[in-house]
């Protein structure tokens, strides 16, 4: 047999909806639901609208030292996969074989404990990560030196910062030295030095032959790191291969959904607002629809919208929000001096920006329609990703770039 | 037989114990088929995790207090002191000939330690939430860790009762060398009990409300304030069920000296925790696999 790090044959999770919802089930919930069953003739009804499967028939290979980026969108069962390879919860269907020692590092810091002190920790969490006393004794040293908290290891870590604290829980994460390493999410927190020494230890990981395996949003992270992506939608592997060729992919299958901060004011189902937004579409200056657009480019953004009653002045508004969740830029109406009487029933309208002068990054272009004053939110809706693309602008120039103009007075400073 | 010129192997960087990948047998994640299941090999894989939870639910109970550990000394000592006005003095219930007070405390430090255990246990499944949903372990680790916890306390206010027997001067007898066999009764009836509670409340919280109260029946149920002598004779096979009453018995003839031992009384005690103990594992290992998508 070939040596495999890990072999995974129709993985498969089905949850049931009710024990997701009623987390606090008790006795009487449970007693009153055997009563309604028992006068419910024919049984019980294990397929229902009630199950849904967090992950399908999912199967892949993968070799010792291959470094695979898990993405998706939200609940399309990243998280899942990896709870069951790391044998969290157990797949309803399907196996795995994984073979060497596993690391999962779902969450940084797990099992901290604020009133233990940084020494403490340590160990407590080296321990519930799966290392051994011995281990984490002959290591301690290097952890406290990469969390840079050498004055603090006897202090509670409630009272350190919030740096310190993230700091410390990745060290003791980072030495961990699994020969498969699983990784959720870790990345998306912390600040841009934090996510360099991240990407800098996967690397390490992997000249030493470790397996990665890493979920994430971040398409760039992923393309930067990864040579293999895993592209999971509804449960499902979609795709399995370059980088390139599965991140395009997912870029064409976005669609439209509610922006989360606004899911209180405007409720979840999009049909029951006075207005919503049913496509966006992202056009380049000849009117083509595209993903990928060039820096200093012009963009034209179409929105149909279908509204269910009269709104006086709709107030539409575009933003574009980068991959790692910056707000970058936002147009709308009300600021740019165009009104619209009233709306009703469906149609569209048009926006064109100005050039781009966003860096290098994936964007979401986000769509509200307010009232002119800010006051009332219609609605809010998540819709098509697109790429901005230069050789050179990247997030480390910051979010825009203009060229600026230099003076140099009088020529000082030239002996 | 090493060619001229041939790279040295890749050295592996020291890491714990870990296994190059051709040697290990390769870890199986499926669905668990089967009635019971009791992987006692990756328990003791991950003994040095069962030392750090106790360590560390150790170190954290008596953080920020005014008294520290001795508040594991003054509960039971407390407790003592009402037992003996209240049932001592005012009610009289007899003591067997010794000393209520130490009779008393011999009986309250398996006691305390039994209700601190299942107290503990019973919501230790969900109370570690975070880590259940996180991280692998096994499972059992998390109750089997809030049993063992409560011992430390045991250990301190074991030293009281030697001081207390020092002071009614009450030498102990050859028996004291049984203690650690009626210890182990109190564990395993404490484990049995929080294996089925444990996992119950992960599904329903009504648990966390019955305890206390359970608790409490538990006691009067038990001869903690009262002799066993004080059971009618032909109750007394059907009253050993408990299996506390096996443990407190076997506490105050293995401290105490009183005479007679009643084995009946001990077998049915230690026959009581075997069959919920094997239960409580049964149930214990099947809720197990679903405790991370419930919690």
């Amino acid at each position: 047999m070939s040596e495999l790090a890990i072999r995974a044959e129709n993985l498969s999770k089905q949850y049931r909806l009710g024990t997701a919802l009623s987390r606090h089930d008790t006795l009487r919930d449970q007693i009153m639901g055997g009563l309604k069953s028992a006068f419910r003739r024919g049984g019980r009804a294990e397929q229902g609208p009630e199950t849904i499967w967090a992950l399908k028939d999912v199967s892949f290979e993968v070799k010792p030292g291959e470094l695979v980026g898990i993405i998706g969108r939200n609940g399309a069962g990243k998280s899942t996969l990896l709870k069951i390879l790391s044998r969290i919860t157990e797949p309803t269907r399907g196996r795995a074989e994984i073979r060497g020692r596993l690391g999962s590092l779902l969450e940084v810091g797990t099992g901290f404990r604020l009133e233990l002190s940084g020494r403490e920790n340590i160990y407590l969490n080296g321990a519930i990560l799966g290392m051994r006393k011995a281990e984490i004794d002959r290591k301690f040293d290097e952890i406290v030196a990469f969390a840079e908290v050498e004055p603090f290891v006897d202090t509670p870590v409630k009272r350190y910062s919030s740096g310190m604290y993230a700091r410390l829980a990745f060290a003791v994460a980072a030495h961990l030295d699994p020969d498969i390493l699983l990784i959720d999410e870790v990345l998306s927190v912390g600040d841009l030095a934090f996510q360099r020494k991240c990407i800098a230890h996967a690397k390490r990981l992997q000249e030493r032959n470790a397996t990665v395996l890493f979920v994430s949003h971040n398409m760039f992270a992923v393309k930067a790191m990864c040579n293999r992506v895993i592209y999971l939608s509804e449960g499902e592997a979609r795709f399995d291969g370059a980088p390139e060729h599965v991140i395009h992919l997912y870029e064409q299958e976005s669609r439209l959904t509610t922006a989360k901060w606004a899911q209180e004011m405007v409720g979840p189902d999009p049909a029951r607002r006075p207005i919503r937004i049913t496509e966006i579409e992202l056009l380049g200056e000849d009117g083509r629809p595209r993903t990928v657009f060039d820096y200093g480019e012009r963009m034209r953004v179409r929105l149909s919208f279908e509204a269910s009653e009269r709104i006086a002045n709709p107030n539409f508004c575009v933003s574009f929000i980068r991959s790692d969740n910056v707000a970058c830029c936002n147009f709308n109406m009300a600021m740019d001096g165009f009104t619209i009487p009233f709306v009703s029933g469906s149609g569209t309208i048009e926006l064109s920006t100005p050039p781009l002068k966003l860096v290098s990054e994936l964007y979401t272009a986000q769509v509200m329609v307010w009232d002119t004053e800010f006051e009332r939110l219609y609605t809010a809706q998540m819709g098509r990703n697109f790429h901005v693309q230069d050789q050179l602008l990247s997030t480390h120039f910051g979010v825009f770039h203009e060229p600026a103009e230099w003076r140099w007075p009088a020529g000082e400073g030239r002996s | 037989m090493k060619e001229p010129g041939a790279r040295p192997a890749r050295p592996r960087p020291i890491s714990g114990g870990a296994l190059p990948l051709a040697e290990a047998a390769p870890v199986v994640v499926e669905p668990r088929k089967g009635f019971f299941h009791l992987d006692l090999p990756a328990l003791w894989e991950y003994r040095e995790l069962l030392y750090f939870l106790i360590w560390r639910d150790v170190k954290v109970r008596y953080k920020q207090t005014l008294i520290g550990a001795a508040w594991a000394v003054l509960q039971p000592v407390m407790t003592m002191i009402i037992f003996t006005a209240v049932f001592g003095h005012f009610a009289k219930i007899p003591s067997d000939g010794v000393a209520y007070p130490v009779f008393a405390f011999t009986a309250l430090l398996p006691w305390t330690y039994f209700s601190q255990a299942i107290l503990g246990s019973s919501s230790s499944l969900v109370g570690n939430a975070h880590l259940i949903s996180k991280v692998y372990f096994p499972r059992l680790i998390v109750p089997l860790a809030a049993t063992m916890t409560p011992l430390v306390d045991l250990l301190l206010s074991f030293l009281t009762l030697l001081g207390l027997m020092l002071w009614f001067g009450i030498a102990p007898t050859w028996g004291v060398v049984t203690l650690p066999l009626f210890l182990l009764l109190a564990l395993l009836t404490a484990l049995a009990v929080s294996l089925w509670l444990s996992a119950l409340n992960v599904r329903y919280r009504d648990v966390g409300y019955t305890v206390p109260f359970l608790v409490q029946c538990w006691m009067y149920a038990s001869p903690v304030a009262y002799p066993v002598s004080l059971v009618p004779e032909q109750w007394r096979l059907l009253y050993g069920l408990n299996p506390m009453v096996g443990v407190i018995e076997g506490f105050r003839w293995a401290c105490l000296g009183k005479a007679g031992l009643d084995l009946g009384v001990t077998a049915m005690s230690a026959l009581a925790v075997a069959v919920v103990l094997a239960g409580g594992l049964v149930y214990f290992t099947r809720m197990e696999r679903t405790f991370a998508d419930i919690v």
